[in-house]
């Protein structure tokens, strides 16, 4: 801080030296257009005797001429007056000190407090990256925890479908075995019942058959024969005390 | 009208035949007529059905039983029959014959004997049989003869709830049993 103020100092210590230096011819020349031609004036009345004789010599009064021209030139565009520039200079020290009292202080607390907001961005951005690093690591922390949470719930899923899939596989099995039972004791029973049937209707075959021929062989000798041998057949029951 | 028992009504209707036939005077007759009637409507379920079917007219079914007995029994059965089913009743004129016939035996002390054989038996085979049923079980039975081809041969006898089966269709039943 001490060496910027010193290097300012310095700085218009040096611009004040380089505008007096650079006055110095300008103020050494510093004469009047006046002035100038008074000496002009002078000058030709000691060279012709009077201005009277310049105007009668053409070639005189040229170069007098010249030389008024000369005192009416325009001042330097580079080089101020000695008076401008102590008037300038005066103003630019009162400008300089007023600036310097109360201009830089202005300056200075607004730099400060230009510095103080950027430091105070700085820290809010430290901290708020300390915040996104820490809200980073939380978040990383769940979501490591999250995927082993997944990773944990597949497993639980994928052991609960082996187990789905080991209890569905033995209960079909189990139904494979219960059907292939039911099937084999519904063929064993189908089997029994057709040999029953045929069976059954071989029985009505051969009964039906002898009924045709005993019926065709019954005559009236073999019916009452028939009817005689079972009214004996009553009557010999009741001989033996035996009822109906 | 609420309907009575049917074991009520059908004795009422049996009580009924009997006395028009007693009134009559041809009970003997009208008893060996029904029966064999009754035995027609056993071989035929038709009709049996016909004659128990209340959509078929009354008249129509009237008229099936006059074309049945006419000049095949005589007046007071066909009445009787008519009776019968003109009431409604015949569906159970089977049950209301047997009843009938029943309680004219009973009347008389005797049980009825229901002798079913593939061709007719002779006078002196009911005799001997009627001898023979006294004999075995000590009854006095009316025979009520019944020629039934589906006997086949032999006889079987039925006096109520007992049957002695003597046919040859039951011999035939039981060689099948045997087979199956």
């Amino acid at each position: 801080m001490a060496r910027r103020t010193l290097r300012l100092i310095a700085t218009l210590g040096v611009a004040s030296a380089v505008m007096l230096v650079a006055a110095g011819p300008a103020w050494a020349a510093g004469e009047t257009i006046g002035g100038c031609v008074l000496e002009q004036v002078h000058h030709a009345e000691e060279e012709y005797g009077s201005l009277g004789a310049v105007e009668a010599d053409e070639k005189a009064f040229k170069a007098f001429e010249e030389d008024l021209e000369g005192c009416v030139e325009a001042p330097s565009p580079i080089l101020p007056e000695l008076d401008e520039i102590i008037w300038g200079g005066l103003a630019f020290l009162i400008l300089f000190a007023f600036m310097w009292w109360k201009g830089f202080p202005a300056v200075k607390r607004a730099m400060d407090a230009r510095s103080e907001k950027i430091r105070a961005d700085l820290d809010a951005a430290d901290t708020a990256k300390a915040d996104a690093m820490r809200t980073k690591s939380e978040y990383e922390a769940q979501l490591a925890e999250a995927k082993t949470a997944a990773a944990a719930i597949i497993d639980e899923a994928r052991g609960q479908a082996d187990q789905l899939r080991q209890d569905l596989q033995a209960r079909a099995e189990a139904d494979i075995a219960e059907q292939r039972t039911r099937a084999a004791a519904d063929i064993e029973s189908s089997r029994r019942q057709a040999i029953d049937d045929l069976r059954t209707e071989v029985a009505a075959i051969a009964v039906g058959a002898a009924e045709r021929v005993v019926g065709a062989s019954l005559d009236a000798d073999v019916h009452r024969s028939l009817i005689d041998g079972y009214i004996d057949e009553v009557a010999g029951a009741g001989s033996n005390g035996d009822g109906s | 009208m609420a309907d009575q028992p049917a074991s009520d009504r059908i004795g009422g209707y049996a009580d009924a035949v009997l006395a028009v036939a007693r009134a009559e005077g041809a009970q003997a007759e009208v008893e060996d007529e029904l029966a064999r009637f009754a035995e027609a409507l056993r071989s035929s379920d038709e009709l049996q059905s016909t004659l128990a079917d209340s959509v078929i007219d009354v008249e129509r079914r009237l008229q099936i039983t006059e074309d049945l007995l006419a000049g095949q029994a005589l007046p007071a059965t066909a009445a009787l029959v008519s009776l019968v089913v003109g009431a409604g009743r015949g569906g159970e004129l089977v049950e209301i014959i047997d009843a009938a016939i029943d309680r004219a035996a009973a009347g008389r002390n005797r049980r009825v004997a229901r002798v079913r054989s593939a061709v007719e038996l002779s006078g002196e085979q009911r005799s001997r049989l009627t001898e023979a049923i006294k004999a075995a079980s000590g009854l006095d039975v009316e025979i009520q003869a019944i020629v039934d081809p589906s006997v086949v041969g032999g006889v079987v006898t039925e006096i109520g709830d007992d049957v002695i089966d003597g046919s040859v269709r039951s011999r035939l039943q039981q060689m099948r049993s045997g087979l199956g």
